[in-house]
């Protein structure tokens, strides 16, 4: 207990300081989610707006890989993509591996199925009627996806912080494509395990800290759109 | 021909819903479209809005064939539009709904904005421009649907219970819309409805689906017309060969056979025979069925023709009227529209 007391108070000693290694590896945190983030939302929601409304056969079967995808261990996916781009892998000429565009590469496979299940499910609660009457008001089919979309914005926003909170607080991806490489790759899981292991824990309490705060932030945002759909509902 | 319907079916979830041989519809028109629930009048609604698309068969719009594919159904769908029976408003505000439309058609800025107060006009909406519109009510929210859809100036107008959850002072309103929009614009107008509704009294024509098979008849108090006299300020008409009424030269149709609808609210009962009061044609006929509908009490006259005419329930207690009894109506100009057999409609 004395351990852990002492731990937070000296943690929060390192917060107060701004220590630089502590701000990088927060930097390369935000850095890495923000952009996968970004980029899992620019390929899960089109993906989303169309599984929604596309009527097609073999929908069913689609959307089970899709919820099947959300529970994809995150070693699988760093097994999986170190495979493609280690040396002797298609892309290992690249020289991918132990960088940030590769924990980039492993977090937009591990969160595009998210971002695109809960669009669709943003999407498929959404009136029909929304689109309907896009369409008798002369809407094209994008025109109409736009409605969609602007109708549906609180849920989608809402799918995209809830992919934020995955990558930020994931490790295995961070730890198997990055390196957990000092001022380079570490990034704050990666470094509280290394820290874990050193037996150090005033850093890894330290970032636990700042992980925590950042994941009530980003809850607090999820929550906030929620509400806002449900509100827009009434 | 603005419609023609040709073997079309439309099967849903392994239900035929309509089965329709072969079926015209003319422009210019108000059309009533009734039918139990559950008969496929919204289905049909939404397939001549190209929203849906019927399992087989062909439609036929303005003669011109219609292709089931996406790039030909826009461009038709630009010229149909269809209000909801619960209509939706998008987010933002009620004039950002009202200008969807011409947004879509990419009409420029400023005469998207005055065709938009225009349509607000119409429906008598303009003070709410600026309010949000999730913040309406039903009738309101009905309203401004509505002028979502004459903003685009359609060529056919389609309508799901155009009155359905609106209280009687907003039924008026609409009703008063939809039967200017087809006088002013000429727009050909189809709605959904319910048997001895309000709108009935609106439509020209009635189509009725039932066990999916759609009917046409001819609605109440709509008469074949025939011109016998041409005068220089009123003329005589002959209704349905049998009774001669006077009608202003002025909105008689250029042919000599054309249809004539007489509303039935404004027709009165003269306070004795020979009254002329006001410029109309006077009618003798016997009551032959009396009883309340909406509020009112709709008396059935034949004089000849068949004509219903509504009274308030203190004008029918004031004359208390009896079945068999001979009374004389007057029928007054405002009360008669000549519907040209092509062409457009022409108020009198």
């Amino acid at each position: 207990m004395e351990l852990l007391r002492d731990s937070v108070i000296s943690a929060f000693l390192l917060l107060m300081q701004l220590d630089p290694e502590l701000l990088f590896i927060i930097w390369v945190s935000i850095k890495v989610s923000g952009l996968s983030t970004l980029a899992a939302a620019a390929l899960g929601i089109p993906a989303g707006l169309v599984l929604a409304q596309a009527v097609f056969p073999g929908k069913r079967f689609v959307l089970t890989c899709l919820n099947t995808l959300l529970a994809l261990p995150t070693v699988v996916i760093g097994l999986v993509v170190y495979a493609f781009i280690s040396r002797r892998g298609t892309f290992g000429s690249f020289g991918l591996l132990y960088t940030q565009e590769a924990i980039i590469i492993g977090q937009i496979i591990l969160i595009v199925p998210l971002v695109t299940s809960l669009t669709i499910a943003a999407v498929s609660k959404l009136d029909e009627r929304y689109r309907m009457s896009a369409m008798t008001l002369g809407a094209d089919r994008y025109q109409a996806a736009l409605v969609i979309f602007q109708e549906a914005r609180f849920g989608i926003v809402a799918a995209v912080v809830a992919a934020f909170g995955r990558v930020i607080a994931e490790v295995g991806i961070g730890m198997m494509l990055g390196g957990n490489a000092k001022g380079f790759t570490r990034t704050m899981t990666t470094a509280m395990a290394l820290e874990y292991d050193k037996g150090e824990y005033v850093l890894a309490v330290a970032l636990g800290v700042v992980l925590m705060s950042i994941a009530f932030g980003v809850n607090m945002l999820f929550h906030f759109f929620q509400g806002r759909t449900r509100t827009d509902a009434l | 021909m603005l419609y023609e319907l040709i073997g079309l079916e439309k099967i849903l979830g392994g239900r035929k819903i309509f089965d329709i041989d072969r079926f015209s519809i003319r422009s210019g028109r108000i059309y009533s479209l009734t039918g139990p629930n559950g008969a496929g009048k919204t289905t049909l609604l939404k397939i001549l809005a190209f929203i849906d698309r019927p399992t087989a068969g062909e439609i036929r719009f303005f003669t011109k064939s219609v292709l089931q594919v996406e790039g030909d159904l826009l461009e038709l769908r630009r010229q149909v539009v269809m209000v909801d029976q619960s209509p939706l408003l998008f987010t933002g505000t009620v004039i950002d709904n009202v200008e969807f439309g011409l947004k879509m058609r990419k009409i420029p800025a400023a005469e998207r904005r005055k065709r938009a107060i225009e349509a607000l006009q119409q429906v008598g909406m303009e003070r709410f421009d600026r309010t949000e519109a999730h913040r309406l009510s039903g009738g309101e929210t009905k309203r401004v649907a509505l002028a979502r859809a004459l903003a685009i100036r359609p060529k056919v107008l389609l309508c799901d219970e155009p009155t359905a959850n609106v209280d009687s002072e907003h039924q008026k309103i609409i009703l008063d819309i939809l039967a200017a929009i087809n006088r002013q614009d000429k727009t050909s107008i189809i709605f959904s409805t319910h048997y001895q509704s309000l709108e009935q009294q609106l439509a020209h024509f009635c189509l009725h689906l039932q066990h999916g098979h759609l009917s046409e008849h001819q609605a109440d108090n709509v008469y074949h017309a025939e011109l016998i006299e041409r005068g220089q300020r009123r003329s005589s008409c002959r209704l349905a060969e049998r009774v001669i009424i006077s009608v202003p030269t002025r909105s008689i149709p250029a042919e000599p056979l054309f249809n004539l609808r007489i509303d039935q609210d404004k027709i009165r009962l003269a306070a004795i025979t020979g009254d002329r009061q006001t410029e109309g044609s006077l009618v003798e006929g016997r009551v032959a069925q009396i009883r309340e509908e909406n509020g009112g009490v709709a008396v059935k006259l034949h004089a000849g023709i068949v004509l219903d005419l509504t009274l308030s329930p203190e004008i029918y207690a004031d004359r208390s009227l009896r079945v068999g009894e001979i009374v004389a109506v007057v029928i007054p100009d405002e009360a008669v529209h000549c519907i040209p057999n092509s062409g457009d409609v022409r108020p009198v």
